[in-house]
């Protein structure tokens, strides 16, 4: 467990600090649209629009990862860069910098311990009572009503590889911000910052209250899954909906590929192999290779799933992909014992292999 | 063997260097084996990607044979290892995703054994008739 200091800082202050103490060039976070209803994730590179910075509202626009891989893909940011990510945002990254489309050169993490948030179309800055609802919750160490059915079942929702990490839950949004520097260059900045031992606090208990209603909660969230997936016939029932828009793919933050193999040639076909592929069916539900590109997704990806549930916050037809790719990845992932996003330099299971491992599989 | 009348479709993935010649030599050896396998020559077993596993199973094929050099003799020194990686994921899918892992098989079979290959085919035909038609065969809405 890192050492957590009370900086007596609010967000803004901690923002205004981040620019004249940490002398970023710029912050990226989520931030209030005009509009008053909406936010989305900006970069601000000017102090005097630090209050309609909102970085723990409880909305995931875009899984920030991805904003983070197109600020860093092509070179380095010149000069510093505060990136403020959600604990699955921050592993997406790091799985990102795996696959060489983001850098971390010049960014200054920082994360937070995250109570959740609720699917997009359902949070708006002016929805008092969940909001109210929300921040209780997170004082309390309890999970919200209403937050997205993954994130209610996220048990890594602590940051891990932070620069600094903000210690939010139990002890609320609104106190003084608690902090932890878990890196070296962390460490430096406290030093800036002018925190010392005199500052420590203690870690919330409500930590651990959260992590078990969390674990409770993903135990019944695989248990619901496994059964809506039992046999061929769960599997197509719970796809049935399915339109192949793809759209799960392109709000993936892991889901890199600018021509997706599931978009490209290889499946175009004449129309004879569509009546081969018939056969003895005498009907062919079109397009065809629908089931097949989630399968497919699973296959390229799964390793490497975050479970920030983008996917199912953006299917127009509410199929539980986030659900089901949380739970087919967490078995995938076990099979190599690889956390996605934990240890930036654990290479992914795919390019790497020991001589005796996995015989089990051979036959 | 179980004599259900059905005859198996089996997509075979077979690497170039090994199991590929050992499929000729059990051919020019004049073996006898089961006659359900259509055999897809790759360069190396680690070409196989999941995806063409689970998409001869969805579009119906009753089992998915993959074949490589035995360990430590990859024709390209490591490529077995990330297939059998690659194939574990497949199954492990498989299992997740509502398909039977059981109809993936994953065998080294070394260029020089003709009749070993000839007796995986017949072994992997025969579980496969255990199993039964492939519910996806018969899925007008896959």
């Amino acid at each position: 467990m890192q050492t957590l200091f009370d900086s007596r800082m609010t967000m803004a202050d901690f923002i205004a600090a981040l620019f004249d103490k940490l002398e970023v060039a710029g912050v990226a976070a989520i931030t209030k649209l005009p509009s008053g209803e909406k936010t989305a994730y900006t970069l601000l590179a000017d102090k005097d629009d630090i209050e309609d910075c909102v970085p723990y509202f409880p909305a995931m626009p875009a899984n920030a990862a991805r904003a983070v891989s197109k600020l860093t893909r092509e070179a380095p940011p010149s000069k510093q860069v505060a990136v403020f990510l959600r604990p699955c945002e921050l592993r997406a990254l790091t799985e990102l910098v795996k696959i060489k489309q983001a850098l971390l050169d010049n960014l200054f993490i920082i994360s937070f311990d995250c109570a959740g948030v609720f699917p997009f179309q359902e949070i708006s800055l002016s929805d008092e009572a969940k909001l109210k609802a929300y921040r209780d919750a997170v004082a309390d160490g309890k999970n919200c009503e209403g937050i997205r059915p993954v994130c209610n079942a996220c048990t890594r929702f602590v940051p891990e590889g932070a620069d600094i990490a903000i210690s939010f839950i139990g002890r609320g949004l609104d106190e003084p911000l608690a902090l932890s520097f878990p890196s070296e260059k962390g460490k430096e900045a406290a030093k800036i910052l002018g925190l010392d031992s005199s500052d420590n606090v203690e870690t919330s208990p409500a930590l651990e209250t959260l992590a078990e209603a969390r674990k409770k909660a993903e135990g019944e969230l695989t248990k619901k899954i496994e059964e809506t997936l039992a046999g061929t016939d769960g599997l197509i029932s719970v796809f049935d909906k399915c339109i192949s828009c793809h759209a799960c793919s392109y709000a993936c933050p892991i889901c890199y590929c600018k021509n997706c193999y599931f978009d490209s040639q290889t499946f175009e076909y004449f129309p004879e192999s569509y009546f081969a592929r018939m056969g003895e069916k005498g009907a062919l539900r079109l397009p065809v290779d629908r089931v097949l590109f989630h399968l497919g997704r699973l296959s390229h990806m799964s390793l490497s799933c975050v479970a920030c549930g983008m996917c199912e916050d953006v299917c127009p037809v509410n199929i539980p992909v986030a659900q089901i790719f949380k739970t087919a990845g967490t078995r995938a992932q076990a099979l190599f014992d690889y956390i996605p996003g934990k240890n930036p330099d654990e290479p992914l299971p795919l390019l790497t292999y020991a001589e005796t491992e996995l015989e089990e599989f051979e036959d | 063997m179980a004599d259900n009348g059905m005859e198996p479709k089996i997509v075979a993935f077979l690497c170039n260097w090994c199991t590929f010649t050992a499929a000729d030599l059990a051919g020019t050896s004049r073996l006898k084996y089961e006659p359900n396998v259509r055999i897809i020559k790759v360069m190396c077993s680690s070409r196989v990607d999941p995806v063409f596993i689970l998409k001869a199973l969805l579009d119906g094929a009753d089992g998915v044979l993959i074949g490589g050099c035995a360990p430590g003799d990859c024709h390209y020194s490591k490529g077995n290892f990330y297939a059998r990686r690659k194939v574990a994921l497949a199954k492990k899918l498989a299992e997740s995703m509502g398909l039977d892992s059981k109809r993936i098989r994953l065998s080294w079979i070394p260029a020089s054994e003709g009749p070993l290959f000839a007796r995986v085919v017949n072994e992997f035909t025969e579980s496969i008739k255990q199993l039964g038609d492939n519910p996806t065969k018969r899925e007008v809405y896959i």
